[in-house]
């Protein structure tokens, strides 16, 4: 795993620029649309402003320094961040024309529509089959004959088929790492959802499940929307179309991913991207 | 690491302590010294600790083992030593122990010289032997301490007979007479058998007719009486309705009481025929008593037994205990009302405290705002481990038994009254007691445990578009699932070992009948019960005769020790195949 770049030397009293965009369109339209953004834990700000627009059908990728806010903004678009206890908000985060933070929004339908994937693998002590039919189970559904079809087609997706096949009633505890990252992507996109949130689903797999896992990623490009926070920037660069680079809780750059990575318009993206900081 | 290096290094090690050494022998006389405080020199306490841990195994398997001891050895048949006294009385009996005692001046006066110089010589001290002499019915007593100085010889005789019988304790001596159907018979030890077997099973179906059937009946007539004083009660005494249950229910007596006839009827004849079989013992000195011999629980010739036989009265004496009703006032006989009391109240404990516990754990783990009231509550509940057991049997007997037995008593068993049928101890509410008693340990097992479960889990599931109760049911509880049965094992023991609440909420030295029968509703819970701990306590320190009770109490304590294990080991295996079932494969 790549040493994180750290923000100790950065000043918040830093002149503040506004977010430069030059994002490549999907054509489909976007499928979040995060519009001035603000988020508190308590009494510190931990996003600012932030303005973004993922687009439907492609690979958004969210880089910056630690703690530069790149999960808490991934966490606030499935709303995982409610858990904690004194968080506040402002601004908007729009789905299909409506805001999720809107009055009477119902989170665990919402949740429904957004897949999940964590940074440590986290099945459940349960067998490979439960778990990937457990999204679908708490919604209530029992047909064994979908349930069998949503587990294979998901464990197909995720790649892990051929592997896992013979082993569908055994623990998903006893598989790999990578196998365990792949049983989650399997299970994050099992009730089909439109939207993939991942956070650094690679940072604590080798280099094989790593390339396995950016394959899996580009393969399902396209079909669904896929939000990727991610530390490796080459990672970034090979999976992405967009890449947002945060800093210190801000979008500081916002543009395609090419674009970013070899011409940066903002000096600091550039000296982020070819590791001067940090 | 390669094998070069394996090779290399203790090599290149040597070699630089080598020059170490060399450098301080050059630099002359002044070697450093290397001395260590004593309390340096090795693990300073671990002696203290080691010898502590030792000492407390020690005690330990001690204790263990000499209650092990006491209790298997109980049952196994001894033989029945002849003592001829220097007064020349006669004494039959079973040695049980023995000691030095310091005989009194008014005893030695009445000793012969040469005695009292051997005593003398001994230091004043003298031995005896305490002699199960049995015989209660003759002599009042069932143990006697003979002095060595008194004994003139010993024998053992063969034909001296241990007799276990249903009343009176045992008989020691011989067997001299057996009559069959009135008919006196030849006494074979052979034809002693086969009649006891014969006479035992009139003796059972009697007890059978008037307990089960019989007894069966009363609780039937019982049953309609208090529907004739409910429908009183109810609709007052001159509607239709009371006067038609009253007319339905003492047709319903009569017809009931018929039965109880021929039943009655039934029983008077075994008992006339079981009359007519009779036995006839005559102990050391010659004194006859005579009586029926279904009586006759148990007999052998204690001198004469091989091994095999000794065996088999050992394990049947076993069988009788853990399967048989007390008898002689708890002292002989089995427990198993005792066995079946302990066992039933701790599941009823377990069932009552499981749910309730777990619900509280997950409310102030899961639900509650953790702030200040909930460490308050917490901190509590924690307390509430250090109560004195003895206040949870008297919160009991206040609230369940009086306040909620009075109150279930006025509403629904009206027409028992004044008898209580809820408002005094019972299962219930001793099972509820131990249930409050053992809750804070579930509660604090179980919040550790779903304190556990990591928070990766909950939001995996919860990501998966779960309620807060759905990661809580099939993430949350299956992971803490075994922390929380290591509390209610915890629970378990310190239940089904506690005793002093219980006397005051339900257990009783002999219920009449268990809480569990045929009878509709078939599980009783108003009704008291026989506990296991209690009896160790009362056969040993409460009843005619505690010399005979002594024995009792280790084996006692041996069954209730091996039923603690036994549920726990289930407890454990259960949670531990569940603790499979849920294995985490870290990577
Ligand atoms: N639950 C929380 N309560 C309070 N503060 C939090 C919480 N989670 C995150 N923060 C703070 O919010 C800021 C942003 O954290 P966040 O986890 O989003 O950073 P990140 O960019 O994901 O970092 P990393 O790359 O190390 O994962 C940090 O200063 C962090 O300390
Ligand atoms: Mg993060």
């Amino acid at each position: 795993m790549a040493t994180a770049p750290t923000v100790a030397t950065a000043q918040r009293s830093d002149r503040i620029d506004p977010t430069v965009y030059h994002i490549k369109k999907g054509g489909q339209g976007s499928a979040l649309d995060i519009r001035d953004f603000n988020l508190w834990y308590g009494e510190n700000q931990a996003l600012y402003d932030n303005t973004i627009d993922v687009q439907k059908g492609m690979v958004t990728a969210l880089i910056g320094p630690s703690g530069c806010g790149k999960s808490t903004l991934l966490r606030s678009l499935n709303r995982m961040n409610d858990l904690v206890d004194g968080l506040r908000i402002s601004g908007q985060v729009m789905v299909d024309g409506f805001d999720i933070y809107g009055p009477g929004v119902d989170v665990i339908a919402l949740r429904k529509r957004m897949g999940m994937v964590f940074q440590k693998p986290n099945p459940f002590a349960m067998s490979i089959y439960d778990n990937v039919t457990y999204p679908l189970r708490v919604d209530g559904v029992t047909k064994k004959s979908i349930l069998d079809e949503t587990v294979e087609r998901a464990l197909r997706s995720a790649a892990l088929w051929d592997e896992a096949k013979d082993r569908l009633h055994t623990s998903a505890l006893g598989m790999s790492g990578g196998q365990q990252q792949r049983l989650c992507i399997a299970r994050g996109i099992a009730s089909d959802p439109e939207v993939l949130l991942m956070d650094e689903p690679c940072s604590a797999l080798d280099p094989i499940a790593t390339a396995k896992i950016e394959n899996l990623i580009a393969d399902l490009r396209g079909q669904y929307t896929i939000v990727i926070v991610t530390h490796s920037m080459s990672q970034a660069a090979r999976v992405s179309d967009n890449t947002a680079f945060m800093y210190l809780g801000r979008i500081v750059e916002y543009g395609d991913t090419g674009t970013v990575f070899t011409n940066p318009k903002v000096p600091r993206t550039n000296d982020y991207v070819t590791g001067r900081f940090g | 690491m390669t094998v070069t290096n394996q090779h290399d290094l203790p090599a290149s090690g040597a070699a630089g302590l080598a020059g170490v050494a060399a450098r301080e022998a050059t630099k002359g006389r002044r070697v450093r010294r290397f001395s260590a405080d004593l309390s340096a020199v090795g693990e300073p306490a671990l002696w203290a600790f080691g010898g502590a841990l030792a000492l407390g195994i020690i005690l330990i398997a001690g204790f263990l083992a000499m209650i092990a001891w006491n209790g298997f050895t109980t049952f196994w048949p001894k033989p029945i030593e002849k003592v001829e006294l220097v007064d020349g009385e006669l004494i039959a009996g079973v040695p049980t122990r023995g000691g030095a005692y310091r005989p009194g001046d008014s005893t030695l006066a009445q000793l012969d010289d040469d005695t009292r110089a051997r005593i003398a010589e001994n230091e004043g001290f003298a031995s005896r032997t305490l002699y199960q002499t049995a015989n209660f019915d003759l002599y009042g007593d069932d143990f006697r301490w003979v002095s060595d100085f008194e004994i003139a010889g010993i024998t053992t005789p063969e034909d001296f007979h241990y007799i276990e019988r249903q009343q009176w304790g045992v008989f020691i001596g011989r067997i001299t007479g057996l009559e069959v159907d009135g008919q006196p018979v030849e006494v074979t030890q052979d034809r002693l058998q086969r009649e006891q077997r014969d006479a035992r099973a009139r003796f059972n179906e009697i007890r059978r007719l008037e307990r089960r059937d019989i007894g069966g009946i009363n609780h039937l007539i019982e049953r309609e009486r208090l529907a004739m004083r409910r429908a009183v009660i109810r609709h007052g005494e001159d509607s239709a309705q009371a006067q038609a249950t009253i007319a339905e229910g003492t047709a319903r007596i009569e017809e009931l009481q018929a039965e109880f006839a021929e039943l009655q009827a039934r029983v008077n004849d075994i008992r006339a025929e079981d009359r007519r079989t009779r036995i006839t013992f005559e102990e050391v000195n010659g004194q006859q008593v005579e009586t029926e011999l279904s009586q006759v629980v148990r007999f052998f010739p204690a001198n004469a037994l091989s091994l095999p036989d000794k065996v088999g009265i050992y394990l049947s004496r076993w069988w009788e205990f853990v399967s048989a009703e007390p008898r002689e006032a708890n002292t002989q006989g089995g427990v198993l009302p005792a066995i079946f009391g302990t066992v039933a109240m701790t599941l009823l404990m377990v069932i009552f405290v499981a749910p309730f516990g777990v619900i509280t754990a997950l409310y102030l783990r899961e639900y509650a705002k953790q702030g200040r009231l909930t460490s308050i509550v917490r901190i509590s509940v924690n307390n509430l481990a250090g109560v004195p057991s003895i206040v949870y049997g008297v919160f009991g007997l206040g609230f369940f038994a009086y306040a909620m037995g009075g109150t279930i008593d006025q509403l629904f068993y009206p027409e028992a009254l004044p008898n209580p049928t809820f408002g005094k101890g019972g299962i219930l509410w001793a099972s509820l007691t131990l249930a409050l008693l053992t809750v804070p340990v579930v509660i604090v097992a179980s919040e550790e445990a779903l304190q556990a479960v990591p928070r990766s889990m909950r939001e995996g599931s919860l990501a998966c578009g779960a309620s807060k109760w759905q990661t809580i049911r099939y993430i949350v509880l299956p992971k803490a699932m075994p922390g929380i049965m290591t509390g209610m094992i915890l629970a378990m023991a310190r239940g089904a070992g506690e005793v002093a609440p219980l006397m005051l909420v339900g257990v009783v030295k002999l219920a009449p009948a268990l809480p569990i029968d045929g009878f509709a509703p078939f599980i009783h819970l108003d009704r008291s019960f026989m506990h296991l701990g209690f009896h160790i306590f009362d056969v040993g320190f409460q009843s005619r005769n505690s010399e005979a009770g002594i024995p009792m109490v280790f084996v006692t304590t041996v069954l209730l020790l091996t039923l603690i294990i036994t549920m726990n080991a289930t407890a454990i295996y259960v949670r531990n195949r569940l603790k499979r079932k849920y294995a985490s494969g870290e990577f």
